[in-house]
């Protein structure tokens, strides 16, 4: 990407010292996986931790867990390109999982089911197919979802630490790291998840706070507000404005993705709350976690605004990088911005533990995508279909193997996707595959009697209309034609997020209409294959 | 009126957000505790 780049990357504070913290972190999550791996006896004690989690350390893997390093660079991404504005997701998060929490909406049904998995919900309420499909949808939406996890992860690093992308040690340490991930989550399963989960908890809550005290300090909240609102004007504060980038219409998708589905349709989420040890801490869990899901918003959208104020006011140099004067010079990806920032604010020792903790919340994330796809392969596909021959060690044997195999697969996916979408927005697509029928199933399924396998079935398969949202695949189809020139849109009929509550409104509609066209027979109760 | 409903959110999610990680850490690791002692129990009763 050229000198400057490699010049304003080597600026950074990342020493020899943080590197040996790095190191130290992160050897302790494989003795971690290595230690609990005799625990693991059947799949309720590898996938559930034994039901047997309590509240407050519910509450610690949940935000372990989501508050990963692919949620702070694309939150980010959306405070440096929005301002204050992008604090309405936060908002919306908060608002919502508080309001899950106090309701206990969708989650607690399905913590009294005694399911692991929302396909065996499926199976349990509906049939055999519908799990299937679902379990298959689930997968496709959720693999397709982290396929650029790595590729992002491997930005962070590089704009911390310093370290050339050109050279042959990133990708050496990306490989590292995803065979860390690999080796303690086959070993140990939701126990390993757990632990790692608690301990990166207490070492990037910690860190976040002090990051963002040091942020306040250096370049002051007022300074900040008022450089926002000069530089982006109305747009920088109001979700609604005209040039916010986002509309009424993503701020109500906003409630639904950011909100709603990431705390009770997201599998990984809804995974916690099925291994809680009762429904009343699950509610609990949630209404405190609502706070860690909105701050999980807040602070790297806040952070990606200090390096926009930051990079406008004080770095010429990564001023020239990001907004060249010259309209026609190549301009660094936006990801690196927050990192950048960090890696020249942040002093040596706390920089080497933000780090540490970033990077084990990027292995942490991928930890409990890699066992929620494999171990929903497993239960929700494979296992129905060999039905009682599907014994708990080939079970838990296939979904070892299975965690490899995605693994191997997201290593390929971020090296071959190419597509113009903020991460976050590419997430909430691919994400809707999965999610959109999922919301149909699970609200219809628990609260309405008359909800049939049918039009189950119809509704998952509709859900596949969120792919329509995607950059390359709204370019493919004609829904976006853009100049190849410059880059601007020249026409876009309907938006990601349009798309988006499109595609929920499909999914309900042909749920309806299919439970009403095509209802369930009476049958008799067979137990769910488990 | 953004600016205030920002500023309010910023700095009250923040304060209780570091109240609250003390206090999660701290009872966390108590179930923590607890998650083990169960599961070593488990353990012997399929050990007996």
């Amino acid at each position: 990407m050229g000198t400057e780049f490699t010049e304003a990357l080597s600026r950074t504070n990342f020493s020899s010292f943080d590197w040996a913290i790095v190191v130290v972190y992160l050897s302790i999550s494989v003795v971690i996986g290595l230690f609990v791996k005799k625990y693991v006896r059947n799949m309720t004690t590898y996938l559930g931790a034994g039901r047997a989690i309590g509240t407050w350390l519910g509450v610690a893997t949940m935000t372990g867990t989501e508050m990963g390093l692919i949620t702070v660079m694309y939150n980010s991404q959306k405070g440096f390109k929005a301002g204050f504005a992008a604090f309405h997701i936060a908002l919306a998060a908060l608002i919502v999982t508080f309001i899950v929490g106090i309701t206990g909406f969708i989650v607690c049904r399905l913590r009294e089911m005694e399911v692991l998995t929302i396909p065996e919900f499926y199976e349990k309420r509906f049939d055999r197919k519908t799990r299937i499909l679902g379990g298959i949808m689930l997968t496709l939406g959720g693999i397709l979802n982290m396929g650029l996890f790595l590729k992002v992860g491997s930005m962070f690093i590089v704009g911390i630490t310093g370290l050339s992308q050109d050279s042959r040690a990133l990708p050496a340490v990306m490989t590292i790291l995803l065979v860390l991930v690999l080796v303690y989550t086959v070993l140990g399963g939701m126990i390993s998840v757990v632990v790692t989960d608690y301990i990166q908890f207490v070492v990037l809550s910690f860190g976040m706070v002090v990051t963002t005290l040091i942020c306040l300090n250096k370049m002051g909240w007022g300074e900040i507000m008022e450089t926002v609102q000069t530089l982006k004007g109305v747009s920088g504060m109001n979700p609604l404005a005209e040039g916010s980038g986002f509309g009424i219409s993503y701020v109500m998708w906003m409630f639904f993705t950011a909100g709603l589905v990431s705390c009770a349709i997201w599998p990984t989420a809804v995974a916690r709350a099925l291994a809680m040890e009762s429904t009343q801490a699950v509610k609990r869990q949630y209404m405190w976690s609502s706070i860690s899901f909105m701050i999980r918003f807040l602070i790297p959208s806040f952070w990606g605004i200090c390096a926009f104020v930051f990079i406008m006011t004080m770095a010429p140099d990564l001023k020239a990088l990001f907004f060249p004067a010259d309209p026609t010079a190549q301009v660094v990806d936006n990801l690196y911005a927050m990192p950048i920032f960090l890696g020249r604010i942040l002093p040596a020792g706390l920089i080497g533990i933000i780090t540490a903790a970033m990077i084990a919340a990027f292995m942490s994330t991928h930890d409990s995508y890699l066992l929620c796809w494999s171990s929903v392969i497993t239960q929700d596909v494979i296992a129905p279909i060999m039905g009682k021959n599907f014994s708990t060690a080939n079970r838990i044997k296939w979904t070892r193997i299975l965690i490899v195999v995605i693994g191997l697969y997201i290593l390929y996916w971020g090296l071959v996707y190419e597509g113009n979408d903020d991460i976050w927005d590419y997430m909430s697509v691919t994400g809707a595959i999965y999610f959109t029928g999922a919301f149909s199933l699970l609200v219809g399924g628990l609260y309405w009697k008359g909800a049939s396998s049918n039009g189950a079935f119809m509704a998952l398969l509709s859900g596949l209309t969120a792919i329509l949202g995607l950059d390359p695949v709204q370019r493919l189809v004609g829904l976006k034609v853009v100049d190849t020139d410059t880059g601007d849109i020249i026409r876009q009929t309907m938006t990601g997020d349009q798309i988006g509550l499109f595609t929920v409104a499909l999914t309900i509609v042909v749920f309806v209409l299919g439970s009403f066209i095509f209802p369930d027979k009476p049958k008799t109760i067979e137990p769910a294959a488990a | 009126m953004w600016q205030t409903l920002w500023t309010v959110l910023f700095f009250v999610s923040i304060t209780i957000f570091a109240g609250m990680s003390v206090w999660v850490s701290i009872a966390g690791y108590h179930d923590l505790k607890r998650l083990f002692k169960r599961l070593n129990e488990d353990q012997s009763e399929d050990g007996e």
